[in-house]
């Protein structure tokens, strides 16, 4: 009896340990992630005192909505182009703050290229705005070179401010790649450079076939987890564009804050959400196995 | 197959001069190996040759064509690494294929040389494998495989040997061998290894501190070495050096007189450095009618075959030898014979041979 009762309290010390943290993480996690599922399911929540249970109609409602299916396709427009782009940009950097300069100026330009990352979305949004605004900098420089006669609205015109928004969401969400770039390439030993040179690559070649194929690892898992992030990104579409104009920025995570803070239609909202949770969880799933793989 | 020229070749990093203009002249299809204590220069040699340090100064030509300023690829060198450096994400055939597809050779053509070669270094199984899967032995016949299909005027290879267990590395070292036999290509050889200096070279090039310190074929390294380093570094176990008094009739060594015949140029008082192999110092009665002396014997090593006799003389470890059936007791005093004939004179100042 006794000894059962010691395996029982050393089993259970670890538990106690993870108690607190557990506590925690149910009351912010789950209680709010049951209740987002349980709103979706029900009509005129948190308005109305007693809400009426309606099933799956927010779900047949919201496939029929073309405002869902619209910002449905800006939101993979979005996430897509916004991962294609910090894939690019921080590529590059990466490979170019790897180069044999001098340490001193390798380490300012790599604190500096870190330097969009540690600024919060509202900082961001609002400098882009004034860069960007028909009277800004952006307009007057491209003007000075002649490049166009109009200033042009870039936040403000339809057809262009999906890409002032991805202009703006590469450069703010480059640096994290980069850095992970930056690490791997370290990673890469100097002889296989040396040893494709004497094989008589040049440097697109060494990038391919050596660059490259040592990377995989890294650019699958950094695209995978920046897919995750960008796809329910909320802040920096807000503060930019705030889905507009019209709704030609809009994406899943403005919709849901509309639906629920602008609109009151907190079950409609719900429901998005609940749509985005899917996705996600979709894309965590496939993060975890590649990283377990990994290991 | 080319002749390299080597030419008052300098090296600097920044201020630190790390090779002081080296003289090498290498004969079409010999073997040369550079070997050395770590730091040496022996590898910066190698790099310079192969194009991957820049040269400071002095001249590299490889057959008729100086290639200071040429990239590595235009060399016509291929080159073994210490780790490899195979491509992880190719199989083995693509490892091997690699230069020949940058050089836009016809696919048949590169298949056939690939299938060629590895079937020279009996690779032919492991074709489709990729690297990580492969042994360290296996994995060192293909970054052979890879320099060989490209039939270079000249092979670098920098310390192939030294990631390989020891047994692995006498196969190796056999197979290396042959197959210069074979190819009979130009070759440079680096390593920190004498024994792989002394078996495969055709002429070893002794380096320390960025400096030739003799240069010629093995037999001449190690039968007639001209400085106190070059003797001491080739041989295993090592020459004994030690520092001796020359008198009238012969050597005082510690407290024992040796009777031989000293250099000209000596008269009795001077010092020298006296360099005796073990294998002459034996046994008395092992070597009868050689100078002897009685001297205490405090460890024997059984190798096998021999046995290594430690002993004292003065304040000197000295070595010597005997068969390894020879019965010797330790810490007793022994008599052993010096066949001074073969014993090797250096000034104690300037560590030079006098002949």
């Amino acid at each position: 009896m006794t000894t059962m009762l010691r395996q029982m309290t050393t089993r259970g010390t670890p538990y106690l340990f993870l108690l607190p943290g557990l506590v925690i993480l149910g009351a912010l996690l789950s209680v709010p992630l049951y209740k987002v599922v349980e709103y979706s399911l029900y009509d005129n929540v948190i308005v109305e005192r007693n809400p009426t249970f309606v099933g799956l109609a927010n779900y047949t409602n919201l496939m029929t909505d073309p405002g869902y299916w619209s910002a449905g396709f800006n939101t993979v427009v979005f996430t897509v182009g916004s991962v294609l782009g910090h894939m690019i940009v921080g590529i590059g950097l990466a490979l170019l703050v790897n180069a044999d300069i001098a340490p001193r100026a390798r380490t300012f330009f790599r604190s500096m290229l870190i330097l969009p990352w540690i600024f919060t979305a509202v900082v961001v949004a609002l400098n882009w705005q004034l860069l960007l605004n028909p009277f800004g900098l952006i307009n007057y420089m491209l003007q000075w070179m002649g490049l166009t006669s109009e200033p042009l609205d870039w936040l403000g015109d339809p057809d262009l401010a999906m890409w002032s928004l991805l202009l703006i969401s590469t450069w703010r969400g480059y640096p994290f790649i980069m850095v992970s770039f930056l690490s791997g390439l370290q990673t890469v030993p100097r002889e296989l450079y040396e040893a494709a040179e004497i094989d008589g690559a040049g440097f697109w070649h060494k990038f391919w076939h050596v660059t490259l194929p040592q990377l995989k690892p890294v650019i699958f898992g950094v695209a995978l987890l920046d897919l995750i992030w960008t796809f329910q990104l909320f802040p920096l579409v807000w503060l930019s564009t705030g889905g507009g104009p019209g709704r030609a920025t809009e994406v899943l995570s403005t919709l849901t804050f509309r639906l629920a803070f602008v609109d009151f239609q907190f079950s409609q909202a719900a429901t998005v959400a609940v749509s985005i949770l899917i996705i996600s969880a979709a894309f965590t799933l496939l993060y975890l196995r590649n990283e377990a793989r990994r290991l | 197959m080319s002749r390299i020229e080597i030419r008052n070749l300098v090296k600097m990093y920044g201020a630190h001069q790390a090779l002081h203009g080296i003289d090498i002249s290498i004969q079409p299809g010999e073997f040369c190996v550079l070997v050395g204590p770590s730091g040496c220069g022996k590898s910066t040699t190698l790099r310079m040759v192969a194009g991957l340090e820049t040269i400071s100064g002095g001249e590299i030509a490889i057959g008729e064509r100086v290639v200071n300023g040429l990239r590595p690829k235009e060399r016509g060198i291929a080159m073994v690494f210490q780790n490899y450096a195979l491509y992880p994400a190719k199989t083995v055939y693509n490892n091997m294929a690699f230069s020949l597809q940058l050089s836009r050779m016809p696919k048949p053509e590169i298949d056939r040389r690939v299938r060629e070669v590895a079937d020279i270094l009996e690779l032919t199984p492991l074709l489709e494998r990729k690297p990580g899967a492969l042994s360290g032995g296996q994995r060192q016949r293909v970054a052979m495989g890879r320099a060989i299909v490209r039939d270079p005027e000249v092979f670098l290879f920098d310390e192939p040997l030294s990631n390989l267990d020891a047994k692995l590395r006498g196969q190796m070292r056999a197979e290396i061998k042959r197959l210069h036999q074979r190819l009979q290509n130009t070759i440079i050889y680096v390593t920190h290894d004498q024994v792989e200096a002394m078996t495969l070279a055709d002429r070893i090039v002794i380096m320390r501190d960025g400096k030739i310190e003799q240069q010629g074929t093995p037999d001449a390294i190690f039968h007639d070495p001209d400085t106190v380093f070059v003797a001491g570094f080739m041989g295993s176990p090592p020459m004994n050096l030690v520092d001796c008094m020359v008198t009238p009739t012969g050597l005082k060594l510690g407290d024992s007189e040796i009777a031989c015949a000293t250099p000209d140029g000596l008269r009795a008082g001077a010092r020298v450095i006296c360099g005796i192999r073990p294998d002459d110092i034996r046994p008395a009665a092992d070597q009868p009618g050689r100078a002897t002396a009685t001297v205490p014997v405090d460890l024997i090593e059984q190798l096998g075959t021999e046995k290594l006799v430690h002993f004292r003389a003065g304040q000197h470890s000295m070595i010597g030898k005997t068969g390894g059936r020879v019965d010797l007791a330790e810490g007793a005093p022994h008599p052993l014979a010096f066949d001074m004939a073969h014993a090797y004179f250096f000034d104690p100042d300037t560590e030079r041979r006098i002949r």
